[in-house]
């Protein structure tokens, strides 16, 4: 078992290097929440600007809101826990948010059926009267 | 603001859901397995919030979004057929060339606040706020133990419902009715936007040229 230690001993080092990522991977603080809510806004923007279903567009719409509101709580309770500033404001703005978000997709979806009904097609490469 | 143990485990299972059925949402072919991605990823949205202490916010998320704007949305996808793309006869993306650049651009934009802008900001924050975090940490503690606990006896019940009343009743107040009205006028708005030619005439209130048009045709 002797030859045993000295590769232990690396690996032991390895670790106590590598602790700090580790750590952080362990205990998430305010950074993990907004790489989070970055990855999703981006996936929503991506479906913006790449699918050609105005509802899966719409959709996109809702995932990026979502992104928004995922940062608003993060640093609402950043700011609880270090007793800076308003602390309740994120979580209003993000009431706010989603009301608003719902009144859109109410609105939106309107636009859609009244588009379905006159053009027959939901597609956005389609609709292209207003483009010259 | 730290997670540890059980919190950060559900934080790491909640927020790759989220990402997951934020992916497929965005790359599903038909649009009911969208809308029901973009409900899972609502959902763990709502886990991610909970688990940073906004219970009533995370509460609102699943009532409204999952139950009244998506429910919406499944209903106008039953109404809106969209069969070529379910059946792969049309291509679901725009053109290609279009995709790639954009997608290289987004993957750019992803790296340089994921890898770099993010975590420098924060370190940037803490080292800024260090001490007003112990310090509060002490105070939140003492408050928490004397909040009354919660039927299982596991953890304490929490205030946050109450404080987020008080304050969208308060500092928010003029918003709040603002927000009632923008509601009243999407009320009315998709109304009017979804009736159809024959309902506005049984209304009466149509454009007399239009009703011509209409009966000449």
């Amino acid at each position: 078992m002797n030859w045993l230690s000295p590769s232990l001993a690396l690996m032991f080092q390895e670790a106590s290097r590598t602790s700090t990522a580790l750590e952080s991977i362990k205990h998430p603080d305010l950074s993990k929440f907004l790489v989070i809510a970055a990855i999703l806004f981006i996936i929503g923007v991506a479906g913006v600007l790449t699918r050609r279903n105005l509802l899966v567009i719409f959709m996109s719409i809702e995932l990026i809101l979502n992104a928004a509101n995922l940062n608003f709580i993060a640093f609402s309770r950043y700011l609880q826990d270090t007793g800076r500033g308003d602390v309740m404001s994120g979580q209003i703005f993000t009431v706010f948010i989603i009301v608003v978000a719902a009144a859109e997709a109410a609105i939106g979806l309107g636009i859609v059926i009244a588009l379905y009904r006159n053009r027959e097609t939901i597609w956005v490469d389609e609709i292209d009267l207003m483009k010259w | 603001m730290i997670l540890s143990g059980w919190e950060s485990v559900f934080f790491w299972i909640f927020s790759i859901a989220a990402i997951l059925a934020g992916l497929l949402t965005v790359m599903a072919r038909n649009a009911v397995h969208s809308a029901l991605f973009l409900i899972s990823s609502l959902v763990s949205v709502a886990a991610l919030f909970i688990l940073l202490g906004a219970e009533f916010i995370a509460g609102v998320q699943i009532l409204v979004y999952v139950g009244g704007v998506m429910v919406l949305f499944l209903f106008v996808i039953m109404l809106v057929n969209v069969g070529a793309e379910e059946e792969g006869r049309a291509p679901i993306f725009n053109r290609p060339a279009q995709v790639t650049a954009a997608l290289v651009f987004l993957a750019l934009l992803a790296g340089i606040l994921v890898i770099y802008a993010i975590p420098k900001g924060y370190q940037a924050l803490q080292k800024r706020d260090e001490s007003a975090m112990q310090q509060t940490s002490a105070k939140r503690a003492a408050e928490q133990a004397n909040m009354p606990a919660a039927a299982t006896g596991v953890s304490r019940l929490s205030s946050q419902t109450q404080t987020v009343g008080t304050a969208l009743y308060t500092a928010g107040a003029l918003p709040f009715e603002i927000a009632s009205i923008l509601l009243l006028v999407a009320i009315i708005g998709s109304v009017m936007l979804a009736r159809t030619l024959k309902q506005e005439v049984a209304a009466d209130d149509v454009d007399p040229e239009v009703l011509n048009e209409m009966k000449q045709s």
